[in-house]
């Protein structure tokens, strides 16, 4: 059914699920995004839709005895022991915990941000611990998008220039039509040209949530993404990030401390010292 | 998506070259740069001045060589010059003359000339000229045809500063020892110099042949006889040289005046351009500066790009385009300012240099220190950039603990080696002796090291020593020194290294000019009386004490040349080169007397005028360091030829001599009744009382005595000091480059700290501080940078100037106190108020606004 979904709706092109061989190389990695686009583009209409053979199960992330320990003069912090975990393609998920429960972590590793202690995180079939730093750059290029709870938006650029970054890095050029209908979608059609220091909080989450559906991810990472906006400016970032969950399609990982922000995703899994003590399962049909 | 074969479909490549040519990254350095554009255009200033000052050093070399190049001939005025202190054998100058196109002879000495009208006398450098010397080149006089007038008829040309300081015109007399002479015109360009003294006192010329009615020759000791050839025939001039390289004659042709003058420039030049090195390296950790505090504020934005997918190197080559804009910014900047430096040089001294030089600009030679400066600059800056790499892209989620901003320790090394080789290659630019090159470098990096090592310390010891008793002002202000992101680093290195620089070259300076400076004490001559013949000696000396000057000295002296040391002749010893060439040929003026003078000690042996008369030997007191450079101790024996007599001479004793005293001092001196019958003059001194004039003295003097000489030390000293005044401004000049070097600096790092000055201020107003409080704190942090840069840049200045006074100036070691104070005090007071100045606005924004803006 996810997978029909997501015919439905269209999305970037996603990887086929087989395994890649150890140390796969840029060419390679970069030779196989390049014919699966080809594939989808020929069979498909102006919007890439997943292949079924993309996913195996729907899973889109899957974690396997992730663990991670930091170690400094002589110290030792484990902050992840074995999280064991799979987020569907489509589906909504919040991490809650209290603050030092390890869910930045979690979502670091996840995007594949840092390596893991043990354990491997699969991303859209691929291994990201057989990938270079580089390689997963590609990949979160092409699969991910980010909302960050202190928005992250670069400060030398303009609101428009934020959004057009990850189609940039990927040569896209030209697309300032389609990051201005975005922008407008989340109401900043008229704050284009100004530089985050110009824009208030809220502003520039909504900047932030553009940029982080321009490429059409297939996986969306957000970290606390309304931890330092009010309850007033909270709900408009919050609305548009499920409805553009469900209208896109785009897994959604939230990273919360607040229960209630929680609730409204399909799945809650709650997250104590490191290690997942519960799951709690709201998918809506 | 479109698909991958689309037009507009071109990601940045993962590796760094290939990024440097893409598009996108060149537009996210201008895009990531727009707001820091002012800020690091500052930084770029810092190196403007240092590729400057070493365009404008090196191209004006190569302009001076390359017309020396061209003018060589002129230079000397012949194909070559053969020079002696006696007159020439007839049969040996018709044989030379045989070798040449054309021949021209000149006698050359110091004497007295007198002017009846002016009713004056001063000490001039007298030119007796026959034939058509010069050559080449030519003598520019007015009216233009006295040169060839001289050669014609009775008649002298004069330098334009005696008519001038005696107020005399074209056609009055002047009496030049017998002879009366008129006035036939004024030089305008002199003729090629070949006496070591002329620069000194002014030049006359005349006729050869009228040298013989003045009386004078044959009674001036300080004469030079000279040959000038006409003769392109290089194997000829080969020939003379090997023919008479046994008689002492100095043989120069055009190649060796160039190569002797190109040595000279060559020192020059290389201590200038050390100076230059030091002001583009200090601007170039400037720049590398200005880079890491940009790093600093883009570690987000780095780690956020790579977040969102783009490669490492990709990101490296967006910073490494902004710095490389900076470099070309101001390596460019500096090229066209040294350029300008150079040809405005050339243009405003063209009348003080011996030959023609176009200022025209040395655009190849500018375009390669242009070149080598925006290199090392961007060395530099490779070393903040080395740490992009290490930026995780976690860094984009709060509370993120991956890996930080620290350096690699391979990528470190790597970086390090390729800025020594680059330095290195900078050092062997400006100097092409490798050995001494590299020494420059480590010399340099140790002065580095030792400033950086100051600064650690310094933050250490503020963090350590601070206590919770002091004062808050106090303790705030120096807490700033060792918080994150202080600036105690670049302060001492900008403000320490000027201090340094400053410092050492004013000292040095001094002890040089010290050197020449009479002293005070009352038996110090100013006036040397030479020349004067046995006969006149009761005259001149009574003469002297009617005009109520005191006689402080007479001494006779005879003049000599060695031939041979321990049994071994001269032209042996050069040819191994185990004695220094000017000992072996030079012409000693030595003297005879049965006590020494209160100049001199007996270090070694005995002084004695009693010895066997019987014996061939005589003995001989030599001066202890003329011994050791001589290869000579007590009992070796010098074989010595006084004007074609041999002698042969045993060392008796040796003796340490006071030079810094302008008394009548030798190298060697004999038992009073060895030389008593010898050829020779005498040489009386006096002093005139300081504030008088040697005026009266030397017009008597003329009247009476027209063959000797008047050597007012006063005014030769003068001319020396001017001259040295002159090149220590040329120092100072380009010791100003690097001042402004460090000035930039500082300029730029304080305007990067001014962002977290603001937000400071707005805090402590917040919290309550007044102005007067906040300006307190900002005064005692940069009071205490400025100390401690000025502390350090003079002890390292007196660590390097100590050895140098004792060995080189030998002079005393301590400098006094003065200027070291000053030095700091003036460092420190430059802190405060550039601090003061560009903090100026912290106190009047609004706190609010500040950290509403945070």
């Amino acid at each position: 059914m996810k997978i029909g979904h997501l015919r439905k709706r269209g999305l970037g092109g996603i990887l086929p699920a087989t395994l890649m061989s150890p140390r796969t190389t840029d060419e390679e990695l970069a030779k196989r995004m390049i014919d699966q686009d080809k594939t989808s583009s020929q069979k498909n209409s102006e919007l890439n839709i997943v292949p079924d053979n993309a996913l195996v199960n729907g899973v889109i992330l899957e974690i396997r005895n992730l663990g991670k320990i930091y170690r400094n003069a002589g110290h030792e912090l484990t902050v992840l022991h074995s999280v064991n975990m799979d987020v569907h393609a489509g589906e909504s998920c919040a991490i809650i915990g209290p603050s030092g429960s390890g869910k930045t972590t979690l979502l670091g590793l996840c995007a594949g941000l840092d390596q893991p202690s043990q354990g491997h995180v699969k991303l859209a079939g691929e291994e990201l611990g057989l990938l270079s730093e580089d390689q997963r750059a590609a990949l979160r290029n092409r699969l991910v998008g980010f909302v960050f709870q202190n928005f992250q938006l670069i400060p030398t650029l303009t609101a428009l220039e934020n959004v057009l970054v990850p189609l940039e890095l990927r040569g896209q050029n030209g697309e300032e039509e389609k990051a201005e209908a975005l922008l407008a979608q989340v109401g900043l059609k008229d704050r284009l040209d100004h530089y985050p220091t110009q824009l208030s909080g809220g502003e520039q989450q909504r900047v932030a949530l553009a940029r982080a559906f321009i490429h059409r991810p297939a996986l969306l990472f957000a970290d606390e993404p309304t931890g330092n906006l009010d309850n007033a400016t909270s709900e408009p970032i919050v609305e548009m990030l499920f409805r553009l969950n469900k209208e896109a399609g785009t897994a959604l990982v939230l990273v919360t401390h607040d229960p209630a922000l929680a609730a409204k995703a399909d799945r809650v899994i709650s997250m104590r010292a490191g290690r997942i003590v519960s799951e709690e399962n709201h998918a809506r049909s | 998506m479109p698909a991958p074969n689309s037009q507009n479909y071109n990601p940045p490549p993962t590796k760094l070259l290939k990024a440097l040519s893409h598009p996108w990254v060149w537009r996210m350095a201008w895009r990531d740069g727009r707001s820091e554009r002012k800020r690091l255009s500052v930084f770029a200033l810092a190196i403007v001045s240092g590729v400057a000052a070493l365009t404008a050093i090196h191209c004006v070399k190569v302009s001076v060589e390359a017309a020396v190049d061209v003018q060589a001939k002129a230079l000397l005025g012949a194909d070559l010059q053969i020079s002696s202190r006696e007159a020439y054998e007839t049969a040996d100058t018709e044989f030379i003359s045989s070798k040449a196109e054309s021949l021209s002879r000149e006698v050359a000495f110091s004497s007295m000339l007198f002017f009846p009208e002016a009713d004056a006398a001063k000490l001039v450098q007298v030119r007796g000229v026959d034939g058509k010397f010069p050559f080449y080149g030519d003598i520019e006089t007015k009216p233009s045809a006295a040169w060839q007038l001289i050669q014609q008829q009775r008649g002298v040309v004069l330098e334009a500063s005696l008519m001038d300081q005696f107020g005399l015109k074209i056609g009055d007399t002047v009496k030049l020892g017998e002879l009366n002479l008129t006035i036939l015109g004024v030089v305008t360009k002199p003729a090629p110099r070949s006496s070591r003294f002329s620069g000194i006192a002014p030049e006359i010329y005349l006729n050869l042949n009228e040298l013989e009615a003045t009386g004078l020759l044959g009674t001036s000791s300080l004469s030079f006889h000279t040959l000038y050839l006409k003769n392109n025939n290089a194997e000829q001039i080969k020939e003379l040289r090997t023919t008479y390289a046994s008689k002492g004659w100095r043989f120069e042709t055009p190649e060796d005046r160039r190569d002797s003058l190109g040595k000279t420039l060559d020192v020059f030049q290389q201590f200038l351009g050390i100076i230059a090195m030091v002001a583009l390296i200090l601007g170039a950790i400037g720049v590398a500066s200005a880079i890491q505090t940009h790093l600093n504020r883009r570690i987000s934005s780095i780690a956020i790009l790579r977040c969102l997918g783009c490669p490492g190197q990709t990101a490296y080559a967006v910073y490494l385009v902004q710095s490389l804009a900076l470099g070309v910014l101001g390596a460019l900047s500096g090229g066209m300012l040294g350029i300008l430096l150079h040809v405005s040089l050339l243009h405003i001294f063209k009348d003080q240099l011996p030959i023609t030089i176009e200022a025209s600009p040395q655009w190849l030679t500018a375009f390669t220190t242009t070149a080598i400066g925006f290199a090392v600059c961007t060395a530099f800056t490779f070393l903040p950039l080395s740490r992009i790499s290490s930026i995780s892209p976690g860094r984009a989620l709060n509370n993120f603990t991956a890996q930080g901003f620290k350096q690699q320790g391979r990528s470190l090394l790597a970086v390090g080696s390729f800025l020594f080789i680059m330095l290195l290659i900078l050092a062997w630019f400006n100097i092409p002796d490798p050995k001494r090159a590299a020494g420059m470098v480590v010399g340099l990096a140790i002065v580095l090291a030792c400033l950086g090592g100051t600064a650690r310390l310094l933050i250490f010891l503020a963090r350590r020593l601070t206590r919770r008793s002091w004062p808050y002002l106090l303790r705030q202000g120096l807490s700033n020194l060792h918080r994150p992101q202080n600036q105690t680093h670049l302060f001492l290195f900008s403000l320490g290294l000027g201090a340094f620089l400053l410092l050492f070259i004013l000292l040095a300076k001094n002890a040089a000019l010290e050197r020449i400076t009479l002293s005070d004490m009352k038996d110090s001559p100013n006036i040397y009386l030479v020349d004067v013949q046995a006969g006149q000696l009761e005259g001149v000396t009574t003469l002297v004490k009617k005009l109520d000057l005191p006689v402080l000295e007479r001494a006779p002296i005879v003049t000599m040349r060695i031939k041979s040391i321990k049994g071994v002749a001269v032209r042996e010893l050069q040819e191994k080169g185990k004695v220094p060439r000017w000992i072996l040929q030079r012409e000693f003026r030595s003297s005879y007397r049965d006590n020494l003078s209160n100049t001199e000690t007996v270090v070694a042996g005995e002084w004695s005028t009693n010895y066997d008369k019987m014996l061939t030997t005589v003995p001989v007191s030599l001066e202890v360091d003329m011994a050791k450079d001589l290869g000579v101790i007590l009992g070796d024996e010098l074989e010595i030829d006084i004007q074609g007599v041999l002698i042969q001479a045993k060392i008796a004793s040796l003796r340490k001599v006071d030079w810094s005293r302008f008394n009548l001092n030798f190298f060697m001196l004999f038992p009073s009744d060895v030389l008593k019958d010898a050829p020779g003059f005498h040489i009386v001194t006096t002093r005139i009382p300081e504030g008088s004039s040697s005026g009266q003295l030397q017009r008597e003097l003329v009247k009476q005595f027209p063959n000797v000489s008047a050597i007012d030390l006063t005014l030769i000293l003068e001319t020396v000091n001017s001259i040295l005044q002159k090149v220590s401004l040329v120092i100072q000049f380009v010791v100003g480059f690097t001042l402004a070097s460090g000035l930039a600096i500082l300029a730029g790092t304080l305007l990067n700290g001014r962002d977290q000055r603001l937000r400071e201020s707005a805090l402590l107003r917040t919290l309550g501080a007044s102005t007067r409080q906040i300006q307190s704190i900002l005064v005692v942090e940069y009071a205490a940078l400025g100390f401690f840069s000025g502390l350090t840049g003079v002890l390292l200045a007196l660590t390097a100037y100590i050895p140098l006074s004792i060995w080189v100036f030998e002079s005393s070691a301590w400098p006094g106190v003065f200027l070291p104070l000053l030095v700091i005090a003036a460092t420190t007071l430059l802190s405060v108020l550039a601090g003061l100045v560009l903090s100026r606005g912290v106190c009047r924004h609004s706190p609010l606004e500040v950290i509403n803006s945070a």
